[in-house]
């Protein structure tokens, strides 16, 4: 429903405005460019999705305009007065009409214009169609500025109303101007409304909430009403008016007993005889406001006899004031509790509510035996309860003795600490005691805590935690160290013997050198290595081998050499070959792979030249039967 | 604070005016500058008027019709022989049966321009259908020869009732519907088609406007000049001939 998304309303633009976003828009949005020479129907469609781009742009807002606003047969009641008094309910629907208007006229431009574009021969016509067409839609729009200017000025007030729920539980205040209706409702909630000395203060509905017996109230305050006949009324009357008449609330009729507001007590209740009406089904209470400044029982005795009279006719009179806060409380109790019983029993007399109290049952517990059981109510509890219901404050409060003290008061809130000495109450803190800065000490529980951690660190070292083990290291560990201090040696012995070392010229890399054979048996033999017997090992073959390579004779390749090379590996026909059968294998794996290659006259497997790229027989000659798509 | 805050606002408004119009750039500038030039110009209209209010003037009125400098009093005889030769040509006019319309000389439209060929039959090679492409008015009994007989086609989508007829001393301007098509002046076969295009005198019915002839009957048809495209402009714009 539209009823309290009166702030979601979109902006209605001026229209100037209006016609100049739509047309960026469509210029932005549809294609620019086009030529002469392009066909006829691609030039057409060019300017008719403009045209239709342009209708559908004023078309969605003028509609989104429509339905935003709230209709006045659709939302509540109350609502639909309000704004009747607000804004006038007919102006109201004449704009919205003729915005309505508007939308039709230029859905029928469009077409008619699109109709018309199909006859167009050229880009010229075209173009001037288009032109026709935008520049009569705008000036539909342009002859509605009065409409939605007025339309822009009820959107910002509509979004200013307060929100009403007509439903919910209300309390409406009502009285003649300056009677303290202003007053009692800042007093009640936390609605802060303006309260000044001068008549029509308050111009318009105001809203405050309240709590009572965990549920939320509304409180509405009205400007005030003057005793004149209802065609008189002025627009700031008849929204108290139409709040009165739609809202199911309790009535608070405020009247001033001290006649401050400026009218006679005569005046007030000529004003209430004449709203009595409006009151029919709804709880009302009449307020005798300001009674600090003269009470009922002052009053003269016309005066009196007149709220004798109210009471006798069983209306409930209850003497406040907003400034002693005197009675304030009775009336918002006696309001809600009326309001409520009053709901009630209209939920009562509807049929829903056999629904509901078909569904309900109060299950009470059968009496086993004699025994009382009453309820459990805590001591606590009933001595607040107490204390509630006597209404009296239990302890002096510091705003009593603000009041008391006046100038001379000043907070002092050492007052209540709680200290082993109480003279020390009002002492100076220090900052710094024995080279100690205060502050990092001061933690409420450090006794407590000092405790605690002291009981803890007994524990510990009772369970043994700080006791270190000498760990019983096996065989293996002490090896282990023992060969890890002498690596240590070693390489101390190292360093200081390569420092000691005259280096001359460029330093080679160790492979460079060639290596002794009896040093490296040495050094071997140093670790721990056997090294008794390695005549025919690898390395001693190579030395010798190595040394003849230097004597050079090339005549005769160095049998020596060959052999040796051949005794020390093997030929590669036969390396990794285990046997003869899968030597024979081996071998005629050989010969096949290279069959192919020998049969094409290849070198080897990396040959791939041709020998005739274009080969006669194939490319000369008619073609004959057979497939000719190819060649 | 509003207050406060509403005239600081006013005062920047003029420093941003001056930023935005130097700054924006394409389109959107162009608009802004003719918008700008025609409010330049209506200030220093109502500038002017305020100092015409100061300053004196000469005044019109006081000089009489006719009065001429001393200088010229010796050509009088010229004005009347003017007169007479200015009425013998109107009588030769008359004759002639020009009229006097609004728009005396249009551009002629030929054939190609207004009429365009239709080619039908199975191989699509015969050519005598023709379809007019300019804005045209059938009467309100008319219906079309059958169509394999129909020479000429006028497709609805230009056929037009009613025309925006302005006269031209009241300069109010009406919508009445169209009587007929008097004459077209590029070629009477498009009079006899009813063709409607700038310069045609057409004529609309005007009982809406009320007018009474001496003897006290009621006029309710009067000739009418079109004054645009209709073609161009999708609506038709006349001036009615008083």
């Amino acid at each position: 429903m539209a009823l309290y998304n009166f702030k979601k309303i979109m902006v209605v633009p001026t229209a100037k405005d209006f016609i100049d976003i739509t047309l960026s828009k469509t210029q932005r949005k549809t294609p620019t460019v086009i030529h002469k020479h392009y066909q006829i129907h691609r030039i057409r469609h060019f300017y008719m999705r403009k045209v239709k781009f342009t209708q559908q742009n004023y078309h969605d807002r003028l509609s989104q305009i429509l339905t935003d606003f709230p209709k006045l047969d659709d939302v509540h009641p109350f609502y639909a007065d309000l704004m009747n008094v607000l804004y006038d309910k007919d102006h109201f629907k004449l704009a919205l009409g003729q915005i309505n208007i508007a939308k039709n006229l230029i859905d029928n431009v469009a077409k008619d214009y699109v109709r018309l574009m199909k006859y167009g021969d050229s880009l010229y016509r075209c173009k001037q169609l288009k032109r026709a067409a935008l520049g009569r839609m705008c000036t539909i729009l342009k002859r509605q500025k009065q409409s939605l200017e007025y339309l822009e000025q009820v959107r910002q007030h509509l979004s200013r109303l307060p929100t009403i729920d007509p439903n919910t539980r209300t309390l409406l205040l009502c009285g003649y101007p300056n009677v303290g209706k202003s007053s009692f409702i800042n007093k009640v909630t936390r609605a802060d409304v303006e309260v000044q000395p001068y008549a029509f203060t308050t111009k318009s509905l105001f809203v405050g909430h309240m709590d009572y017996k965990y549920l939320r109230w509304q409180v509405v305050d009205t400007p005030g009403i003057l005793d004149h006949p209802l065609e008189e009324r002025n627009t700031i009357e008849m929204q108290a008016i139409t709040a009165l008449a739609h809202l199911r609330a309790a009535v608070l009729y405020v009247m001033d007993v001290s006649e401050q507001c400026g009218h006679a007590l005569s005046q007030q209740l000529e004003l209430f005889n004449n709203i009595r009406p409006l009151f029919a089904n709804k709880p009302l209470i009449v307020m005798a406001n300001k009674c600090d400044v003269r009470k009922i029982s002052e009053l003269s005795e016309e005066n009196q006899k007149i709220f004798v009279d109210l009471i006798a006719e069983g209306i409930t009179v209850i003497e406040t004031s907003s400034l002693t806060d005197e009675g304030v409380m009775q009336v918002k109790a006696e309001a809600c509790d009326r309001l409520l019983a009053h709901r009630v029993d209209t939920k009562m007399k509807t049929k829903k509510v056999h629904d509901v109290l078909n569904r309900l049952h109060l299950a009470v517990p059968t009496k086993r035996d004699q025994k009382e059981r009453p309820p459990f109510i805590p001591e606590g509890a009933l001595l607040r309860r107490k204390a509630m219901e006597m209404d009296a404050p239990k302890r002096k409060l510091e705003r009593d003795l603000e009041v008391e003290l006046g100038d001379d008061y000043t907070l002092d809130l050492q007052k209540y600490w709680d200290l082993m000495n109480p003279e020390e109450k009002q002492d100076k803190i220090p900052e710094v005691w024995e080279g100690h800065n205060i502050a990092d000490y001061i933690d409420p529980e450090i006794m407590t805590r000092l405790e605690d951690l002291e009981q803890e660190e007994e524990l510990r070292e009772k369970a043994g935690e700080y006791v270190s083990e000498e760990e019983s290291e096996d065989e293996e560990m002490q090896e282990i160290r023992q060969l890890a201090s002498q690596i240590r040696e070693k390489r101390k012995l190292k360093i200081l013997t390569s420092k000691e070392k005259d280096t001359q010229g460029p330093r080679m890399p160790r492979t460079a050198k060639k290596v002794e054979r009896a040093t490296l048996e040495k050094e071997m033999a140093d670790l721990g290595l056997d090294m008794t017997d390695k005549d025919d090992s690898h390395y001693a073959l190579r030395s010798r081998s190595l040394v003849r390579k230097r004597k050079r004779e090339v005549s005769a390749p160095p049998t020596s050499r060959t052999r040796s090379q051949s005794a020390s590996r093997p030929p590669r026909d036969q390396s990794g070959v285990r046997d003869a059968k899968m030597l024979k294998k081996v071998k005629t794996m050989m010969k096949s792979s290279q069959k192919e290659m020998n049969r094409q006259g290849k070198k080897g497997e990396s040959d791939r030249h041709v020998f005739d790229v274009k080969p006669k027989h194939l490319h000369a000659g008619k073609r004959k039967s057979g497939s000719t798509s190819r060649r | 604070d509003h207050h406060e805050r509403k005239r600081k606002k006013e005062s920047r408004e003029v420093h941003e005016r001056s930023h935005k119009a130097r700054k924006m750039i394409g389109l959107k500038a162009k608009l802004y500058h003719k918008q700008r030039h025609a409010e330049k110009i209506q200030m220093k209209k109502t500038i002017k008027m305020h100092e015409q209010r100061k300053s004196k003037q000469k005044d019109d009125d006081k000089t009489p019709e006719g009065a001429v400098p001393a200088y010229l009093l010796d050509r009088e005889g010229q004005s009347r022989a003017k007169v007479l030769s200015n009425m013998i040509k109107q009588k030769r006019k008359e004759k002639a049966g020009k009229w006097e319309v609004p728009l005396p000389k249009v551009r002629a439209q030929g054939e190609t321009e207004v009429l365009k060929v239709i080619r039908t039959g199975k191989r699509q090679k015969k050519a005598w259908k023709r379809m007019v492409t300019k804005v045209c008015f059938v009467g309100d009994g008319f219906t079309r020869k059958p169509p394999k007989y129909e020479r000429f086609i006028r497709p609805m989508g230009l056929r037009f009732k009613k025309a925006h007829v302005t006269h031209p001393e009241l300069k109010a301007t009406f919508c009445l519907p169209i009587l007929g098509v008097k004459k077209n002046p590029s070629s009477s076969l498009y009079t006899t088609l009813g063709v409607i295009t700038k310069g045609t005198v057409i004529e609309v019915n005007v009982s809406e406007l009320g007018l009474v002839t001496q003897g006290g009957k009621v006029i309710w048809g009067k000739y009418a000049q079109v004054t645009n495209n209709p073609e161009n402009d999708g609506c038709i714009n006349a001036v009615l001939l008083v």
